[in-house]
């Protein structure tokens, strides 16, 4: 008999708190053996070494950890981010979280497990920030997501392809484009073609 | 392109395959942690073999109108369980503000504030503390909600809505 149990009438605070405390207390030891961990900054991930996912309660794959602190597997996280676009919140904490501010973790030798691309969804890349590398084309900045914009402004047939063109991408769409990953080697391209298309179709209509 | 779809296509089913196996392990493991919980104020058990119905209890809070009483819920996970809600209702009649006639329970963890850390053990002490501590500014149970302030009265009609549930199902 625990004694916190006993006290349920606490609101739904006190029940959270022993969410909380259940979590610190699985792992199979009874709970009234051990200590409490300590409050509100318990480690409520991480007992006797293991990494659990907050959201699917196993060890996390592919791990990610949030700016507040809290450890999910990435298609855990991704898929409880897909379900809510309009509040995308750490389910923990409630803190504001995104997509791109997560953090990858590496484990030792998980550089040579499957490629975590391979995998849908992506998980977010690490940071490795590059030195300035402008080419001459670049500069030029066809593909290159400011001239995509201005010119999505005023121009009806780009974004009318544009969204012919995620349509026929599919099931994962709204996924936003990581620069310098292969896989949108091809998305790149056709979304280059598409702009060229549109920019004939403009001049077209200009003509007639 | 073709190709592309085709492979997204793949991996989509892949990803639904797993789906239904984590939703059950993660079932299997709240349902051992209840179980290791050992506690006697709210339990959970899967309804025969299907690991997406379970039948809770939740005792009544002590100190409330409520104390003494054992109130059965049933629970279903939908199959994106944990991102999307269990549906919880009382299967027990019970007279409160926030429960209907149907048993359905308005309880925000349950709709709009559902996190995927809830669980089974978590939902139902929520739903013991909402026993003993309703809100009363959205009431499914007009009655019972206007009657709250009279106690002795309301647990006279906690207590007649149990029984009369009971003899209208014999
Ligand atoms: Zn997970
Ligand atoms: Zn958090």
């Amino acid at each position: 008999m625990r004694p916190d149990d006993a006290d349920g009438a606490g609101g739904p605070r006190s029940a959270k708190e022993a969410e909380v405390r259940q979590r610190n207390s699985k792992d199979g030891e009874p709970a009234a053996t051990e200590p409490e961990v300590e409050g509100a900054t318990g480690t409520t991930t991480q007992q006797d070494g293991h990494f659990e996912c907050n959201i699917c309660l196993d060890t996390a794959k592919d791990a990610v950890v949030s700016r507040c602190g809290h450890l999910f597997c990435w298609p855990c996280l991704y898929q409880w981010l897909e379900t809510r676009p309009n509040r995308q919140t750490c389910p923990v904490c409630k803190a504001g979280i995104s997509k791109d501010n997560v953090i990858p973790l590496y484990g030792r030798g998980s550089t040579n497990q499957q490629d975590p691309r391979e995998k849908l969804p992506p998980r977010p890349q690490g940071e490795r920030p590059e030195p300035e590398n402008h080419g001459p084309f670049h500069n030029f900045g066809i593909g290159d997501g400011g001239f995509q914009m201005s010119f999505g402004i005023g121009a009806f047939p780009f974004g009318f392809f544009a969204s012919t063109f995620n349509i026929g991408n599919g099931q994962f769409g709204g996924h936003p484009p990581r620069p310098n990953v292969p896989q949108n080697a091809e998305e790149q391209f056709l979304s280059k073609v598409f702009l060229w298309v549109a920019v004939l179709f403009m001049f077209w209509l200009l003509m007639a | 392109m073709t190709a592309t779809v085709q492979t997204k296509d793949k991996r989509v089913n892949q990803t639904k395959r797993k789906d239904a196996h984590s939703v059950s392990k993660r079932l299997q493991q709240e349902l051992m942690t209840i179980m290791m919980s050992g506690s006697s104020e709210v339990s959970a058990f899967p309804d025969g073999d299907n690991i997406f119905k379970w039948i809770g209890t939740v005792k009544g809070p002590k100190g409330t109108v409520y104390e003494g009483l054992s109130y059965k819920l049933t629970l279903e996970f939908p199959a994106d369980y944990p991102f999307s809600a269990p549906t919880i209702k009382f299967k027990t009649a019970c007279f409160h503000p926030n429960v209907d006639e149907h048993g359905n329970i308005c309880l925000d963890i349950l709709k709009e504030k559902w996190s995927a850390v809830q669980s089974v053990h978590s939902m139902l002490v929520s739903i013991q503390s909402l026993l003993g501590e309703p809100n009363n500014d959205s009431p499914l149970n007009t009655l019972a909600a206007e009657t709250w302030c009279n106690q002795p009265k309301f647990k006279e009609l906690v207590h007649q809505f149990l029984k009369k549930s009971k003899d209208e199902s014999t």
